[in-house]
C-alpha cells in the first residue's frame, strides 16, 4: 500500500459478474475490518467480468485507499483468480472468500482469532448450508468424505471458500488448474496445521452459482494425485518401483507357467509363443516403471520443494 | 524582454514533447530471412517505400537464420549503409521463432512487425495491418489474399487452419501466414518458443489479448520448395505440442491419466475374461493372443498414468512462477 506499515490483514475476493453484489460485499468487509482495529487492505480480483463489476469496483477503490484491484484481461478461473488474490495481498493474515454474499465477512474475526491459537490455515463450516438439498448438499457431503479420506485433512467442509492463511502458507502454496478446491490439501502436503470454525451461509441473493460441481472425473483425479503427492513426493520411487516389482513379477509369473506349459503338459515353444512375448511385455514394463521412479526422484532432487512438509506452525506470537 | 524567454522555452518544452513523441512512436520490422539473397534488396527497399512515409521513427531488423548463400553479406552491406538497418545473423537454422526472438530482444520499438521471407508478403499491405492495431489491437495477424504460392501448398494451408480453428476456437483464418503486427508489451507474457511462432495469435488470444487479422497481399515469384514434407509434419506435431501445453500444461494428469484409465481398462477386462475361460473352460491361454493384447494394454496404460504423475511432480516441484493469469490493470 502506499503506507508503508505493514498491513495485519488482507481480505482477498475473486469476482466474476458480481455487479449487485459487490457493493454490498465491500460495506460488509469494511463495517467488520473497522471493528477490528488493525490496519488491513481488500484486494477485489475481477476475473474477466463482462458487467459492471469492474466498474464499481474502481469507484469503491477511488475512495478507499485501502483498497486494492486486479483486473484480469478475460476470465481465468477462480484458480487463478485466488492464486493472484494470494500474490498480491501483503497482509501477515490473508482472508479469503467468495463474492457471492453467501459467506459472511461477520465471521471472519472468529476465523482469525482461532488462527492466534496457532493454525496455518482456519476454514469456515458451513454448519446450515443454505443450498438446495439434492443438488448440492448430498454430493458435497460425499466428496467432503472422500476428500478427508484422500487427503488426510481433517475438515467437514473443504469446499467452504472463506478461510483465514497465515502469510507463509500463503507465500508457499502455488495455485494453478482448478487446485483451488484443495488448497488445505496442498498445505497439509507442505506440513500446515489446519482448523475449522463453524460460519454462516446465506443463500444466493443476486446471481447464480458459476463454477459448478460436474467434474467429477477430474476431481477423482486430482484427489488421487494429491494423495499420492501426500504420501509419496519425498520418495516416488516407492510409488513407481512397486509398480515395476508388480509387472516384472507378472512377467516372471508367466515365464514360469510358459515352462510348466512346455516341460509337464508337452507343448512345443510354438504353441505357446503368446505366454513368452506377454511375459517380455510386462518385463519391458517392469523395468520401465522402475526407471519412471528414478526419473521421479530425480525431477523432486532437483526441484524447489526439497523443505516439503516443514512449514513451521505459525503461532499466536508471531502474528502480532 | 521576458515574454520571447519563456516563449522560447515553451518551443524547446514542445520540441521536447513532440520528440518524445517521435521516441514513443518507434517501429520495429524484423525480417526472418534465410537463402534470400536475390529478393533481398527488393524486399528492404519496399519496407522502406512503404513504412516510411508513415509517423513512426523506423528500425528495421534482418535476422539471417543461417544462410548458406550470400544473403549475410547483402545484409552487411545495407546495415553498414542505412543506419536504420540492425543485421542479426543466427546460427545454422535456428528457426523462425528464435530468430523472431533474437530481433525482439535486440530491437526496441513498441510496434514489432514481423514478417518471414519464406512467405513472400507484400510490404504494401503493412501499414493496413498497422492501421487496425491502432484501433485497439494488441496484435493483427494478415491473411493473405490473392495467394501466389502452390496450390497444394494453399490446400495443406487451408486444412491446417481448419483444425486450428476447431481446436483453439479462435476466429482467424490464417494463422501460418507469416506476417503480424503487434504491441511490444504482449510478448511480456506470450511465449516464444521452438518452432512455434506461428501460433504466437493463438496464445496471446488466449491471455486474453485482443487479437485481429487483416488481409494482405502476397509476391509472386520463385517459392522454395524445399523442407516441404517434413515442414508440415513439425507442424502437425507442433499442434499436438500446443493442445498440450495450453489445455494439460498444467495438469498432465487430466489427460494422460484418462486415457491411461482407459487402456488399463481394457487391458485389465481383457485378462480377466481370459481368465474366467481358462477356468471355467476347456481352451488354454497359452495359444491365445489376446493375452498379449490385454498384456500390452495394460502396462502402456499403466505407463501412462505414470507419465501423467512425473509431469504432475515436474509441475509441483519445478513451476517457480507459475502464472495461469494475465492482468490488464491493477488499481492501488
Amino acid at each position: 500500500m502506499k503506507n508503508k506499515k505493514t498491513l495485519a490483514y488482507s481480505v482477498t475476493v475473486p469476482l466474476m459478474n458480481e455487479e449487485e453484489n459487490v457493493e454490498l460485499l465491500y460495506d460488509g468487509i469494511v463495517e467488520v475490518m473497522d471493528l477490528m482495529d488493525e490496519a488491513y487492505e481488500i484486494v477485489f480480483i475481477d476475473d474477466g467480468s463482462t458487467d459492471k463489476t469492474f466498474e464499481i469496483m474502481q469507484r469503491l477503490q477511488r475512495r478507499d485507499e485501502n483498497m486494492k484491484v486486479i483486473k484480469f484481461r478475460r476470465n481465468f478461473g477462480q484458480s487463478a483468480a485466488m492464486g493472484a488474490g494470494f500474490e498480491y495481498a501483503s497482509g501477515n493474515i490473508v482472508i479469503a472468500m467468495d463474492g457471492d454474499l453467501q459467506n459472511d465477512p461477520k465471521d471472519i474475526p472468529k476465523l482469525v482469532s482461532k488462527l492466534k491459537e496457532g493454525y496455518d490455515i482456519v476454514s469456515g463450516w458451513r454448519q446450515n448450508r443454505q443450498d438446495k438439498v439434492i443438488i448440492r448438499k448430498i454430493p458435497s457431503k460425499i466428496a467432503n468424505g472422500l476428500i478427508r479420506h484422500f487427503t488426510q485433512v481433517p475438515i467437514q467442509d473443504t469446499g467452504c471458500s472463506l478461510k483465514a492463511y497465515t502469510k507463509e502458507i500463503v507465500k508457499k502454496i502455488r495455485l494453478y488448474g482448478e487446485l483451488h478446491r484443495f488448497i488445505p490439501a496442498l498445505a497439509r502436503i507442505e506440513g500446515a496445521r489446519i482448523g475449522e470454525v463453524p460460519v454462516n451461509h446465506h443463500a444466493r441473493q443476486f446471481g447464480s452459482s458459476k463454477y459448478n460441481i460436474t467434474r467429477t472425473l477430474k476431481v477423482i483425479m486430482d484427489l488421487t494425485t494429491l494423495n499420492l503427492f501426500l504420501k509419496y513426493l519425498r520418495n516416488p520411487m516407492h510409488f513407481f518401483g512397486t509398480i515395476g516389482i508388480v509387472f516384472n513379477l507378472f512377467g516372471v509369473i508367466t515365464l514360469l507357467y510358459m515352462f510348466f506349459s512346455i516341460l509337464v503338459l508337452r507343448n512345443t515353444l510354438e504353441e505357446v509363443n503368446v505366454l513368452l512375448s506377454t511375459a517380455f511385455i510386462f518385463i519391458a514394463g517392469g523395468f520401465q516403471s522402475l526407471f519412471f521412479g528414478l526419473l521421479a526422484n530425480l525431477v523432486v532432487k532437483t526441484g524447489d520443494r526439497k523443505s516439503i512438509g516443514t512449514v513451521e506452525n505459525g503461532s499466536g506470537e508471531k502474528l502480532n | 524582454m521576458e515574454t520571447p524567454i519563456v516563449s522560447e522555452a515553451e518551443t524547446l518544452v514542445t520540441n521536447l514533447v513532440e520528440e518524445t513523441k517521435l521516441i514513443k512512436k518507434k517501429m520495429t520490422v524484423i525480417v526472418a530471412v534465410q537463402n534470400f539473397e536475390e529478393s533481398l534488396d527488393e524486399t528492404y527497399l519496399s519496407l522502406k517505400q512503404n513504412l516510411e512515409p508513415l509517423d513512426h521513427s523506423l528500425e528495421i531488423v534482418f535476422v539471417d537464420d543461417g544462410s548458406s548463400d550470400k544473403t549475410w553479406d547483402h545484409l552487411r552491406a545495407i546495415s553498414e549503409k542505412d543506419a536504420a538497418v540492425k543485421a542479426i545473423r543466427l546460427r545454422a537454422d535456428s528457426g523462425e521463432a528464435a530468430a523472431f526472438d533474437a530481433g525482439l530482444k535486440n530491437s526496441d520499438g513498441d510496434e514489432i512487425i514481423f514478417m518471414s521471407s519464406r512467405k513472400r508478403i507484400d510490404p504494401a499491405g503493412l501499414p493496413n495491418l498497422l492501421n487496425k492495431l491502432d484501433q485497439g489491437f494488441h496484435l493483427v495477424i494478415g491473411w493473405r489474399h490473392h495467394r501466389a504460392d502452390s496450390k497444394l501448398n494453399q490446400v495443406i494451408s487451408k486444412g491446417f487452419n481448419w483444425l486450428v480453428k476447431k481446436l483453439y476456437r479462435v476466429k482467424l483464418n490464417d494463422v501460418n501466414s507469416g506476417v503480424f503486427v503487434a504491441k511490444r508489451e504482449i510478448f511480456e507474457e506470450v511465449p516464444i518458443y521452438g518452432d512455434m511462432n506461428i501460433f504466437v495469435p493463438v496464445l496471446a488470444a488466449r491471455k486474453g489479448f485482443k487479437v485481429g487479422e487483416e488481409k494482405i497481399g502476397q509476391l509472386t515469384g520463385s517459392f522454395r520448395q524445399s523442407k516441404f514434407i517434413s515442414e508440415y509434419i513439425q507442424r502437425i506435431l507442433d499442434v499436438i505440442t500446443v493442445i498440450f501445453l495450453m489445455n494439460y500444461s498444467k495438469r498432465p494428469l487430466h489427460f494422460l491419466g484418462f486415457l491411461g484409465f482407459i487402456f488399463t481398462f481394457a487391458g485389465v477386462f481383457i485378462n480377466l475374461y481370459l481368465f474366467i475361460d481358462r477356468m471355467t473352460g476347456v481352451e488354454g491361454i497359452a495359444g491365445r493372443p489376446m493375452l498379449l493384447l490385454g498384456a500390452l494394454l495394460l502396462v502402456i496404460g499403466i505407463q501412462m498414468i505414470s507419465i501423467g504423475l512425473i509431469g504432475e511432480i515436474i509441475i509441483f516441484t519445478h513451476a517457480h512462477d507459475l502464472k495461469e493469469y494475465s492482468i490488464e490493470e491493477i488499481l492501488e
